[in-house]
């Protein structure tokens, strides 16, 4: 029933303070730092203007090509107008056979056309247009197979081609198929080329960005030689002395980063007319795609990361050495 | 043993400042300085300019370690403090300087609050404690004022504020009142009394005889770094 009096000492005792309430101060002032970096960069725009856009055009060079080399995989994921099936049937099979076969493939789903040349034919054409025709007239024999060519319709996928590929193939009469995809076989070369392109231009524009905000934040620092002293003077650890630099950094990437998404929208608005126009030409229903909702978030979260890092490789070596 | 009503303990402290041109070291800053201050006790430290009493605060503030003997501060012997240990200790030593060290990028509130900031109080509690640290140095209108606007007394008084705000048991002061005239010295040594009063420790580092005298508190006096009174002699220590 009696008040509860508290024992600990009064007056200038210091004051000690829960973890709760403590995390919760460490929590706030998180906020306030990030908020209040932020608000400063953007207070002074001009001068925080040059390291954003350095760190934009080095994220827009590979993102750039990224965005590029993304596109063309969907070429690559086509079978275009340039290529055809030729069925070689086999000797044993006469005329009536080959055509009865060729007017079947032409009824079927994945097949624009096909033409039927019967062996004599063959021989006939080949004689014209390679000029050996003193020496083909010793041939006992027509050497030659029938051959049917088969044309697939335009924009077909490639694993559709392949499986009828796979299904011309099953006739008794096809000896062997034959799909000219060797210029499929060189873009994807070529994309894999690309991509190792992208990796280590990726790496040294990374580099880049890290020697940029570290820079920036090594001036940073150097304006601020006064107030790092005076908080380690009243007991502010490394972390918090870190904090305003290591969000200045984050902010540098993150804006970089934003102003890297819209150059390369830009460049998507400016090339996406063109490229539709050229594909039409070549009867081709490509058309160039933006860069998608998650490449765009691995732009900026890389951007942010490598600002972080910037600024914490920049802190480390010249923070410590500031000591009161 | 520590003896728990100890604040303060020098332990045979030297200091020698390695200055590169001279082989062997510079001259000693401070030679063997034996000394003890009690909690809650209000103690002068002078001497001629040069005689080592920068570097004994500093010692206390561990912005220098000494060359040989120990430090014993509150119990903790700072020798055996890890670097990230230093800002704790830093936390529970009020320092009050001579050019008072204060940010002019930012208000008198604002100044006050960094130790708080530092140590993790909410904005509410830290708000209630800087008013109370800024009405006991007279200054609660000048909270949102930049420190530049302020005559030298009051900046020294808000870098006394800045000292006193995080309640620390030690206080210590370099010049406090070098650049003021006697009438405001006066003034900022009846603040430090006050705070004597509560329990804090106090010590200041000042040439200003005429004010110490008045004052008639115990004195430490430096002689080309070695304490010439107030020193402990040898084998005080069983």
């Amino acid at each position: 029933m009696a008040d509860v009096k508290p024992s600990a000492a009064k007056g200038a005792s210091s004051h000690k303070i829960g973890i709760q309430a403590q995390f919760g101060a460490w929590f706030a002032h998180h906020q306030l730092v990030a908020v209040e970096t932020l608000v400063k960069l953007l207070a002074n725009p001009a001068a925080a203007l040059l390291t954003w856009l350095v760190v934009a055009i080095a994220l827009t060079l590979p993102g750039a090509l990224w965005m590029t080399l993304d596109n063309m995989e969907q070429l690559s994921g086509r079978f275009q107008a340039s290529g055809r099936i030729t069925l070689y049937l086999s000797p044993a099979a006469d005329i009536e056979q080959g055509q009865a076969l060729s007017d079947r493939i032409a009824a079927l789903d994945d097949v624009r056309q096909t033409e039927f040349i019967d062996a004599d034919q063959a021989l006939d054409d080949f004689r014209h247009n390679s000029g050996l025709q003193q020496a083909l007239d010793f041939l006992p024999d027509n050497p030659l197979p029938a051959v049917i060519l088969v044309e697939p319709p335009l924009g077909i996928e490639a694993r559709q081609v392949e499986q009828l590929v796979e299904q011309l193939g099953s006739y008794q009469i096809v000896d062997s198929v034959q799909l000219d995809m060797a210029w499929v076989e060189r873009l994807l070369a070529m994309l894999a080329l690309g991509e190792r392109l992208i990796w280590v231009l990726g790496v040294l524009l990374a580099l880049a960005i890290l020697l940029v905000v570290g820079n920036t934040v090594r001036l940073a620092i150097a304006a601020r030689v006064d107030e790092i002293r005076v908080t380690k003077l009243v007991g502010g650890t490394n972390a918090y002395v870190r904090r305003p630099f290591l969000y200045t950094g984050l902010w540098y990437g993150l804006v970089g980063g934003l102003l890297a998404w819209i150059l390369l929208a830009t460049c998507w608005l400016l090339l996406s007319g063109p490229v539709d126009e050229l594909a039409q030409l070549y009867g081709s229903g490509f058309e160039l795609k933006p860069l998608s909702a998650a490449a765009a978030m691995v732009l900026l979260l890389s951007a942010m990361i490598l600002g972080w890092l910037g600024a914490w490789w920049s802190v480390a070596r010249h923070l410590d050495q500031i000591e009161p | 043993m520590a003896n728990p009503d100890v604040m303060v303990r020098f332990d045979r402290v030297s200091k020698r400042y390695s200055s590169p041109g001279t082989q062997g070291g510079g001259k000693e800053a401070l030679s063997s300085v034996n000394f003890e201050l009690q909690r809650g006790e209000f103690a002068f430290l002078t001497g001629h300019s040069g005689a080592g009493k920068s570097t004994l605060l500093k010692l206390m503030m561990l912005m220098e370690r000494p060359s040989r003997g120990q430090v014993i501060i509150d119990g903790q012997n700072l020798a055996r403090l890890r670097p990230s240990q230093v800002p704790f200790h830093r936390r529970k030593v009020g320092v009050v300087f001579q050019n008072h060290q204060l940010l002019f990028d930012r208000s008198v509130f604002d100044n006050v609050a960094l130790p708080l900031q530092i140590a993790g109080f909410t904005p509410a509690e830290a708000g209630r404690r800087v008013r109370a640290a800024l009405d006991s140095v007279g200054l609660l209108g000048m909270e949102k004022r930049n420190p530049i606007e302020l005559s030298g007394g009051e900046q020294q008084r808000v870098g006394i504020a800045r000292a006193v705000v995080n309640k620390p048991p030690l206080l210590l002061a370099d010049e406090p009142t070098g650049n003021l005239d006697p009438e405001l010295s006066e003034e900022i040594m009846k603040l430090f009394t006050r705070f004597q009063q509560v329990g804090v420790t106090v010590l200041i580092a000042t040439h200003d005889i005429a004010l110490i005298e008045r004052m008639g508190h115990r004195r430490l006096i430096l002689d080309q770094g070695s304490m010439v009174q107030g020193q402990l002699q040898e084998g005080v220590y069983g």
